[in-house]
């Protein structure tokens, strides 16, 4: 059998350290990573790369050397590696990490939009268009999200987006059947604004969005933050029971669990309330009428938790971990980087990028939410319709 | 129609400080753990305590303060007997980890297990009458006192249920070995020293190996190696490379060379510069045919992994035993263990047999003489056969 050709890949980023988005995901079509237990090596050279800043700590020059690959002052040069036409089979856009300003709503401007746009100019003047994989949301504004899916719908090429949680392992391994139907869902985050609640919004969307008709959107959005939070949960605006749902499947420790090694039972003893620093929930309402909230519990627990009651007679609740783990390695990023991969390999997103589109959305109302006193926002532009795929596509996903 | 009465346990510890395994059982036990989706109260009552040992940190007489249920009892007997006469107690778990115990110059350590439950087993002879025992890891530092152990329990005819956490743990991806699968090698990875680890990571093996094609029937000899003697045989091709890279590839915790990050993966270089103290590998026989290795290795990875070449499978069957992220969680891998002890006591059945831990005793205990003996060590009385069930009894959804 021939050996298959080899592909050629851009990588285009804002910054390039140990640390870095460009690190754990670039490095993989450099290393190779992990994949269901053996070491693969895509058919993938990084051929070409842009950094926006390249302070101190970049190392994207000595990888250069190290690895073979130029790096080019513009994105355009990236992409046609110093010739004159388009010369990669796909770009890796990470836009996450380096120095960039902030706006009134807490989001970072980072340039997102504005690489992909360049990408799309090289594409239209070249006649010829690769597919795009973009690190988490397509960008701070919902307005520009949208312009980039519609570029590339209209050129016709595959676009991956968002967050490593929706295909990282899952504990259990849960994945909701397809057309079920939720009564309530809740997801439990941490970290911070808009780094760490795009990745539990998205989270929580890639399990919604199986839910009987598929997506059709959101209709209004509102977060409130502090004691406003536990007072909506007593309310029932939120749900205590898929609280307990979720943090069942928490490995977390804090509280008593630091102090004398006890398991706590945070949903019923009390303890949650004084250990969140500052809580926020974010509350999502469909147009089709479910409920979702996202409790940001800063304090209390450090990992990403999700719960659901589910229709029918019983109004079972399920719930997993979005399982994080950590360094050395980070294998979260090696499986969204598999998908990133596989779109290279087919041609095909394997997911929708209107979850994503929809996510970065549903962020941006929210953090409007926040800055303009916590009041309910109405967004008939995030009628975003969408069906999920069919097949699982997180880390360790049952195939038979 | 009258409740059934709650069961009463005794637990047996070596100690009762933060972390310890008698703390972290028992506090489940006690108050309750996330299961499913929901946090579960365990249908039991732990009613008293005998504690071996009090360290500064021991925290027993706080937990004696805490529930109004719970007496500690200076001796194994009372704890067994509450104070009267004969046994009191419907459920007993013994939990002999952690503690300031001697070291032989084999360097097992010697945790009083067997002589905690010879104390367990004369009261239940003295009254007449037993109940289930949960043994914490592996049965005894001491291979005769282990048959010992499992002879009394089938003479008496008791419930007893014991080992490590790994092979009732989550796993990633969840999922177990074929039932009846014809398997031809099966390699484990893990971390830690011999005798106090080993046990977790032969456990995870043995709980894959025994469902193979034909159920266990036994090892004949174990070869154990460390140092540069175990890189030498890995040149020697003496296992199955794609199920050392197997293994490896399940680890969520790989380390790369320097500190650089660079997600790499190790070349044969790159290994013995990784494995931070000497390691370990442990060759086993099985007389079927089986071949087995199980590998220390700390500082290459921080996890359990385990991977099988089976004969109709081109690619092999592996995965993580799934402990925890880190240091900084909740070791929750003593959850499943607490759903079963539950299900000893109050069903009184144990999920898996006896021999399982009886086998892999002897694993360990054949591993760490094969080391001080510096040879192969033939090993005609682990001459062990038992079957499980098709139903698997780790952590899945």
């Amino acid at each position: 059998m021939a050996t298959p050709q080899r592909q050629k890949l851009a990588i285009i980023t804002t910054f390039w350290d140990w640390r870095s988005h460009a690190n754990h995901m670039g490095e993989r079509f450099l290393c190779g990573y992990p994949r269901d237990g053996r070491w693969h090596r895509p058919a993938f050279d990084v051929a070409g790369v842009f950094v926006d800043q390249s302070p101190g700590q970049d190392v994207s020059r000595q990888r250069a050397e190290e690895c073979g690959f130029t790096i080019y002052s513009t994105i355009a040069e990236a992409l046609r590696l110093g010739t004159d036409a388009l010369a990669v089979d796909g770009v890796l856009l990470i836009g996450e990490h380096g120095d960039y300003p902030a706006n009134d709503k807490g989001q970072k401007l980072y340039p997102r939009y504005e690489f992909f746009s360049q990408i799309v100019d090289v594409f239209r003047q070249d006649g010829r268009s690769v597919p795009v994989f973009n690190d988490k949301h397509l960008s701070y504004s919902f307005d520009k999200a949208e312009q980039m899916v519609a570029a590339a719908r209209e050129l016709d090429f595959p676009l991956l987006a968002g967050s490593s949680l929706p295909v990282t392992f899952r504990l259990p391994p849960l994945e909701l059947s397809l057309g079920c139907h939720i009564e309530e869902a809740l997801m439990i985050g941490v970290g911070g604004s808009d780094a760490m609640d795009f990745h539990a919004l998205e989270a929580m969307q890639c399990m919604v969005e199986r839910r009987q008709g598929g997506e059709t959107g959101v209709a209004a959005v509102q977060l409130i933050e502090g004691d406003a939070v536990w007072q909506a949960g007593q309310q029932g605006r939120w749900s205590r029971r898929l609280l307990e749902g979720a943090l069942a499947r928490s490995d977390s420790r804090s509280g008593i669990a630091l102090s004398d090694g006890r398991p706590q039972n945070l949903a019923h003893s009390g303890e949650l309330e004084e250990l969140v620093e500052k809580p926020a929930a974010y509350f999502i309402d469909y147009e089709d009428g479910l409920q979702a909230t996202l409790l940001m519990l800063n304090g209390a627990v450090q990992d990403s938790t999700f719960a659901a009651r589910l229709g029918g007679a019983e109004g079972e609740v399920v719930s997993l971990q979005f399982l994080l783990p950590g360094a050395p390695n980070v294998t979260y990023s090696a499986c969204l980087m598999q998908k990133a991969e596989e779109m290279f390999v087919t041609g095909r997103a394997p997911y929708p990028v209107e979850r994503t589109l929809l996510t970065s959305g549903m962020l941006e109302r929210c953090l409007e939410s926040k800055v303009d006193g916590h009041r309910r926002v109405a967004t008939p532009e995030l009628r975003v319709s969408y069906q999920a795929p069919a097949a699982s596509h997180f880390g360790g996903a049952p195939t038979d | 129609m009258m409740a059934a009465r709650r069961p009463r346990v005794a637990a047996l510890v070596t100690e009762y400080r933060k972390y310890s395994h008698g703390q972290n059982i028992v506090d489940r036990l006690m108050g309750g753990y996330g299961w499913g989706s929901r946090w579960h109260q365990p249908e039991l009552d732990v009613v008293s305590l005998y504690v071996d040992q009090f360290p500064e940190s021991d925290l027993s007489r706080e937990r004696e303060t805490r529930h109004d249920d719970l007496r500690i009892y200076p001796t194994i007997a009372e704890a067994l007997t509450l104070g009267g006469n004969e046994l009191d107690v419907d459920g007993v778990v013994l939990i002999a980890e952690h503690g300031v115990y001697p070291k032989n110059e084999q360097g097992q350590t010697l945790y009083p297990r067997y002589e905690f439950f010879r104390q367990t087993v004369d009261v239940f002879r003295a009254s007449g009458r037993s109940v289930p025992v949960f043994c914490d890891k592996h049965l005894s530092w001491n291979w005769e006192w282990a048959q010992e152990m499992v002879a009394i329990s089938h003479e008496l005819d008791f419930p007893f249920m014991a080992g490590s956490s790994v092979p009732i743990s989550r796993r990633v991806p969840s999922v177990d070995l074929p039932w009846g699968a014809e398997t031809e090698e099966i390699v484990g990875v893990g971390v830690g020293g011999i005798d106090s680890y080993d046990i977790h990571t032969l456990e995870g093996m043995q709980s894959l190996a025994e469902r193979r094609e034909g159920g266990e029937t036994g090892v004949v000899a174990v070869h154990a190696m460390r140092g540069d003697a175990v890189w030498q045989a890995l040149d020697d091709g003496a296992w199955d490379a794609a199920l050392f890279e197997a293994c490896l590839c399940r680890s969520f915790s790989l380390k790369p060379l320097d500190e650089s990050h660079r997600h790499t993966y190790p070349t044969r270089e790159e290994l013995p510069q990784l494995v931070g103290s000497p390691p370990v590998a442990y060759r086993i026989e099985y007389a079927d045919g089986l071949k087995g290795t199980m590998f220390l290795m700390e500082g290459l990875v921080r996890d359990i992994t385990v991977a099988a070449r089976l004969a109709d499978r081109e690619d092999p069957l592996s995965l993580l035993f799934y402990l925890g992220a880190g240091h900084q969680m909740q070791p929750n891998f003593f959850n499943p263990m607490c759903h079963h002890i539950e299900n000893l006591i109050v069903h009184g059945k144990p999920p898996f047999p006896i021999e399982r831990t009886l086998l892999t005793t002897g694993l360990s205990i054949a591993g760490v003489t094969s080391l001080w003996q510096g040879e192969k060590f033939e090993t005609p009385h682990l001459d062990i056969n038992y079957q499980v069930d098709e139903s698997s009894t780790f952590r899945r959804a």
